[in-house]
């Protein structure tokens, strides 16, 4: 026995690899103090090089060690002689550590920069969330990341706050993808985040605007709703909360807020794509942006963007009676809606929610104008209905073009007209 | 069931033909200012208009017709004017409408021909497909599939549109059967069809069989959802009181 071992010894000598090929990892089970011994004996041979994950403990406990190659035999004989059980965890550690590599490479593929990231296809939660901590890395001065609040199932719901300095300054505030199912929003609230750090110096109407004024973007509005589109149904637009008494999940979250909650243009039905939920801000996704706009307090420009439809929308939703700076918003709506159209010609119509779309209650604008936020709008992206929610990846890029100009045209507005 | 055969009379929208007529320019509503006359709220610019059941609702249209495909250079078809007209309510409206500078016959049946001999050719992929993809790709091999799809859909829509309610086909979700090996194509398949003001998606199970120049034969089944409680306010709406056990 003691021969082998040696053997071994001379061998590890004259190999002595870095890399872990043909290392194997084995899980002992002894069943006795005895055993236990016995292989805290093999702990002490040090030219066995053996790596104890799990060491010897109790009787009965599994023991863990990974077995470099030119070890390996002797100690499987050893524990056969003394009758100590064993299994093959892992049968090479090289392989399993290949695997992981290339993952981590592929990771850093398609994370490595905002410079290299994809803008021009769809992306997952992880991907997007990912990308937001490449953008503050980046630019340190000027972007930063806020956690607002937590999803229903736990997600962070983040927010990136754009700013040159100050103290509550002005704000713009921009959310993106509240309706899970409407992906190019999100991947333009990408599109839009990078665009602002590229702009931000180069653009004068864009740096004058981060001089005086601060932007919040809230890319995935809905992190429950976005990750349930991509693990089980692609068309999932509410959010993932329970209602109890209901087998049915979800709540419209552009029902749920304190404007005109619960009246015509929302359901009560929790099986319903447009169910307002048990009570306004009953959703934390809803939730947390009310609290942060209300201690903010300093916000003028609000925008919801959505798909599809080719929209620009100002209030009201929930009742037909015009709001009263009624005209001064659809003005402004046609001059961005102009500046939209001028880069490829795409058409959108624009007016107040009622009037335009349908009678919707508890909507985000409404509340938000009702805080005093003049400059609420909602967009509906492309396209009018040929591909619907499942607009082609190859026009992320130019809906996100195009609808930066809008919001340049209601930003700048903002910025020349303080109130 | 439903079960319909498009024939001539009943809609010129219809006619069996399948070289994508779609709306392109926004619709506006035709000049006239006649009694009766309302306007569905959506996609075209209305008056909010509070809806009489026993009235009738007619909208005039123009817009212009172009070719529903991958982008081609001679896109525009014609120029169209129609008129539709809801009853009572009712889905289904009546719908007259004429091109002019259309697409000549003999040209529209050659597309169609083209339409079906690609279509011939074609192995349907079976079971659930999701076309387009989550990222709304189309192979274009499958072009024919999703043509006839939204040929079978749009008929579909149309029986189910209403003053208040519209349609978009959202996704062919799953190809049931592509027969091909008689004379007509004979498919059958679902598609998710995206309803407005309502926001509903909803799985349509259609079964068309299709020959170039005949009329289009299409059964169709939709999923009857929850039954939705518009915005009736504060009251529980669906909420059933639970029932006592019957004794006996």
């Amino acid at each position: 026995m003691r021969g082998l071992l040696l053997l071994s010894v001379l061998l590890g000598a004259v190999l002595g690899k870095e890399d872990f090929v043909g290392h194997q990892v084995l899980r002992i089970s002894a069943v006795d103090e005895a055993q236990v011994q016995k292989v805290k004996e093999l702990e002490d041979l040090e030219h066995l090089k053996l790596d104890f994950w799990r060491g010897p403990g109790r009787p009965g406990s599994p023991i863990d060690v990974r077995v470099p190659l030119p070890s390996s035999q002797a100690v499987k004989v050893f524990l056969e002689a003394h009758g100590i059980g064993y299994t093959v965890m892992i049968e090479d550690v090289q392989s399993l550590l290949d695997e992981e590599q290339e993952q981590m490479f592929a990771f850093q593929a398609w994370a490595r920069s905002t410079d290299t990231f994809n803008y021009a296809t769809y992306h997952t939660l992880e991907e997007i969330y990912g990308f937001l901590d490449l953008l503050v890395a980046e630019h340190p001065q000027l972007v930063s990341k806020l956690q607002i609040g937590n999803s229903y199932e736990g997600r962070p719901i983040y927010v990136l706050k754009f700013s040159t300095g100050g103290s509550k300054r002005p704000a713009i505030w921009i959310d993106t993808g509240i309706h899970s199912r409407e992906w190019v929003t999100q991947a333009s609230g990408v599109w839009f985040a990078k665009k602002i750090t590229q702009d931000y110096g180069q653009d004068s109407t864009l740096t004058a605007i981060l001089d005086s004024m601060d932007i919040f973007l809230e890319i995935v509005t809905n992190p429950d709703g976005f990750a349930f589109t991509h693990s089980k149904n692609r068309m999932w637009r509410k959010t993932r909360s329970l209602t109890p008494g209901s087998a049915c999940v979800g709540v419209d979250p552009n029902r749920n807020w304190d404007a005109g909650f619960g009246l015509v243009g929302a359901s009560s039905n929790p099986c319903s794509e447009t169910y307002h939920g048990k009570f306004a801000n009953s959703e934390v996704e809803v939730k947390s942006i009310v609290d942060f706009v209300k201690s903010h307090g300093n916000i003028k420009a609000f925008i919801s963007i959505h798909s599809y439809s080719q929209l620009l929308l100002y209030p009201y939703g929930y009742k037909a009676e015009a709001a009263p700076d009624q005209q001064e918003l659809d003005q402004l709506a046609k001059s961005a809606v102009t500046a939209l159209a001028s880069l490829y010609g795409t058409k959108f119509k624009y007016g107040s929610i009622i009037k335009t779309i349908y009678q919707a209650s508890g909507s985000t604008v409404d509340w938000t104008y009702s805080q005093g936020i003049k400059y609420s709008f909602t967009f509906e992206l492309r396209d009018t209905g040929r591909y619907g929610f499942l607009l082609p990846a190859s026009q992320i890029i130019p809906t996100a073009q195009e609808t930066w100009l809008a919001l340049r045209t209601i930003m700048e507005h903002t910025l020349n007209h303080p109130y | 069931m439903r079960e319909a055969e498009t024939g001539r009379g009943r809609s010129r929208l219809h006619a069996g033909s399948a070289a994508g007529l779609e709306p392109r320019t926004p619709v506006r509503p035709g000049p006239r200012a006649a009694v009766n006359r309302c306007a569905p709220r959506w996609p075209v610019r209305a008056l909010p208009v509070r809806v009489d059941a026993r009235r009738t609702c007619r909208v005039d249209l123009e817009f212009t017709a172009e070719r529903y495909g991958p982008e081609v250079a001679d896109g525009r078809l014609g120029r169209c004017s129609a008129r539709v007209v809801f009853r009572h309510q009712k889905p289904r409206p009546a719908v007259n409408v004429t091109c002019t500078r259309f697409m000549e016959t003999s040209r529209r049946r050659r597309e169609d021909f083209l339409l079906y001999k690609r279509a011939k050719r074609l192995r349907a992929p079976l079971g659930a497909t999701s076309i387009p993809d989550s990222h709304g790709w189309i192979d274009p091999s499958l072009r024919p599939i999703w043509d006839l799809a939204l040929l079978g859909s749009s008929y579909v829509m149309w029986e189910r549109t209403t003053q208040t309610l519209q349609y978009y086909m959202a996704q062919l979700s799953s190809v049931n059967q592509w027969k091909t090996n008689e004379d007509a194509i004979d498919f059958d398949y679902t598609v998710l069809l995206h309803e407005f003001s309502t926001q509903e998606i909803i799985p349509c199970r259609i079964h068309l069989v299709w020959y170039p120049g005949k009329p289009l034969k299409v059964k169709y089944h939709c999923q009857e959802l929850h039954t939705a409680q518009e915005g009736s306010g504060t009251e529980e709406g669906s909420a059933v009181a639970p029932t006592q056990p019957n004794n006996f």
